[in-house]
């Protein structure tokens, strides 16, 4: 019986030795994250550990998105604690508008195929995009990486989605989760590792990727691992990322489960208002009224999806009594938009830009208030009654072609229907 | 910690989250100590008036789902949680237990009442509720997290064992 990408990376890690699904092991850990949310209790728990140093935590990195900007003065002194604290230990630091931690990990080189990192966040699980087991933890748990380079990992049991056939246009990785969440549950997979294989990831891109292994925390997965191709390769090149280690799973791994995905016959999905496993196809729901849209986040704020709403508000005007805003996921995407005209284009349709960092996910910089009876259309990953600030209004949730198409008309609208929503990174 | 827990049963519903029940998420600005006082009222509002010390928090499946904070551990410490069992818990949820040196219990809960007497043997891997003559085997916990959480969670345990090489 042969072994999973997850198993395959926990025993590299962890003296070579091999491990199946159910084992404990204590393994090296190859780089670590906390964010401004959780760094407080992580600091903390850091200052209990730190008698000798923390000599792992110049493979740390510290990064200010949750907050950015603060909204309020003990998310200012954190982050000023932050600083302080990167600047005695070593650590990296990402300051405020630089991005969102699941962005800059990436961009910033800090991880390679067959990595294994952990992040103060569920959705850390994104760098498995690269071929990387990538976790979430809390503070405790990045103290003592900080402080030894190693952690305990509970080896995870896998299951296997197969996507079959590349993705129509206008049809996204977002709609690939969202169709999985409907069928599965939120939190269907609480614990499992996900390897997604099969002609559907090949055809996709890197920003796609990110989306597909980053939204799996909304099905609860532990980790959500793709294979490294050539598309891998060329990007962590890019990136100044260390040498690639591919890990591929073997033909006869054991996986709890065999999962397959039809994902050439797969339409525009959306999750309706509080509950993200709540999905219908877009076209059983077109025609319902919105007045809020909303592109950003660490699922779906990446190029890709700037450069797909602009193709379809490009020369045209949001709808009346629509207002949009649009958080790029990083100062680098921002920077790459500015360059190819998406931000003057978007601004020009009615579109406000914030800094980059997590500002449309959830309320906490306080731009997003919704009136009573709102209902906002977001690229997020999360949609529980009140995430935007007012438990009176309502959020739904959709790809960024989705909402992009949906603020062009004021109502839900499929994408496929619209001019430019069609377009295909090329 | 000792390997048998003794308590009275004090039970919560299926799938709470232990961020909105029991942690300042959603509370900025307000101490462990304030979380503790209202800890779970959403979900079972006289929960915490007749919680004492030394009490089990039995629980239905998925305790902690969707939640990440270990702050609620440290919430429920300062509760006096002796340990919790539940039919399964959340990932994060789990760890963190573990990290902090609260023992948590994976095992069915069906027929035990709000108030009944619990022993947990963690060194065999059991629950018992003698007056309802239930005895369960629950899976017991690998050595190398059975460690840390003798140790009192793992600040405790890398304190005395700073290479993680337990004796
Ligand atoms: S964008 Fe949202 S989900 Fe992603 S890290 Fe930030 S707050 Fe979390």
């Amino acid at each position: 019986m042969g072994y999973t990408i997850a198993e395959k990376i926990l025993a590299a890690h962890s003296g070579g030795t091999p491990v199946r699904a159910g084992d404990v092991v204590v393994a090296d850990v190859d780089f670590a994250m906390m964010h401004d949310a959780r760094a407080g209790n992580a600091m903390k728990m850091a200052a209990k550990l730190g008698a000798n140093g923390l000599p792992f935590a110049k493979r740390t990195a510290l990064v200010m998105d949750h907050y950015s900007p603060p909204p309020h003065i003990e998310a200012a002194n954190t982050h000023k604690e932050m600083r302080a604290f990167a600047e005695s230990s070593g650590a990296v630091l990402y300051d405020v508008g630089d991005g969102i931690c699941h962005q800059v990990m990436p961009e910033g080189g800090h991880l390679t195929a067959g990595d294994l990192i952990v992040g103060t966040d569920t959705h850390s699980v994104t760098y498995g995009a690269f071929n990387a087991l990538g976790t979430g933890v809390e503070g405790t748990d990045v103290a003592a990486v900080m402080m030894t380079g190693k952690l305990w990992f509970r080896v995870p049991e896998t299951i296997r989605i197969e996507l079959k056939g590349q993705l129509q246009p206008g049809v996204w990785a977002k709609d690939v989760t969202l169709k999985m969440l409907g069928r599965f549950g939120a939190e269907g997979a609480n614990y499992r590792a996900l390897e997604y294989t099969g002609s559907g990831v090949a055809a996709m891109e890197i920003d796609d990727r990110m989306t597909l292994s980053n939204h799996a925390a909304e099905l609860g997965a532990k980790a959500a691992i793709l294979e490294a191709d050539d598309k891998t390769i060329a990007w962590l090149k890019a990136h100044k990322a260390r040498p690639p280690k591919p890990v591929k799973a073997d033909a006869d791994a054991n996986y709890v489960e065999r999962i397959e995905i039809d994902t050439a016959a797969l339409v525009p999905q959306v999750a309706r208002q509080h509950n993200i496993d709540d999905v219908v196809g877009v076209p059983e729901v077109k025609g319902k009224k919105i007045n809020f849209a909303l592109i950003g986040t660490c699922t779906n704020g990446r190029l890709d999806d700037i450069r797909q709403a602009a193709a379809i508000l490009k020369g045209q005007r949001i709808a009346r009594g629509v207002r949009m805003i649009i958080t790029p996921a990083s100062r680098e995407i921002y920077l790459a938009a500015a360059r190819e005209g998406l931000i003057e284009a978007l601004t020009r349709a009615g579109a406000s830009f914030e800094a980059a960092g997590c500002g449309t996910c959830v309320s906490v910089t306080g731009h997003l208030i919704t009136g009573d009876g709102d209902v906002a259309i977001s690229s997020a990953n999360r949609n529980f009654k009140g995430r935007l600030g007012n438990d009176k209004s309502e959020i739904w949730v959709g790809s960024a072609a989705t909402v992009a198409a949906s603020a062009l008309t004021g109502f839900i609208t499929d994408p496929r229907e619209v001019e430019g929503g069609q377009w295909r990174a090329a | 910690m000792e390997n048998i827990i003794k308590g009275r049963a004090r039970l919560l519903g299926d799938n709470i989250n232990t961020d909105t029940n029991c942690s300042s998420k959603y509370l900025p600005g307000k101490d462990n100590a304030y979380v503790a006082q209202h800890a779970f009222e959403k979900v079972a509002p006289a929960f915490v008036g007749s919680f004492k010390a030394g009490d089990i928090i039995v629980a239905g499946k998925n305790f902690g789902i969707n939640s990440s904070r270990e702050q609620a551990v440290h919430v429920m410490h300062l509760m006096g949680v002796a340990a919790i069992i539940s039919h399964s818990f959340g990932r994060q949820f789990f760890r963190n237990t573990i990290n902090n040196g609260l023992p948590a219990v994976e095992c069915d809960i069906s027929g035990i009442a709000d108030g009944d007497e619990i022993e947990i043997d963690l060194a065999s891997g059991q629950v018992n509720v003698a007056a309802r003559g239930i005895t369960r085997a629950v899976p017991g916990l690998p050595p190398a997290v059975r460690q840390i959480l003798a140790e009192g969670g793992l600040i405790k345990f890398l304190q005395k064992y700073p290479d993680w090489k337990a004796a």
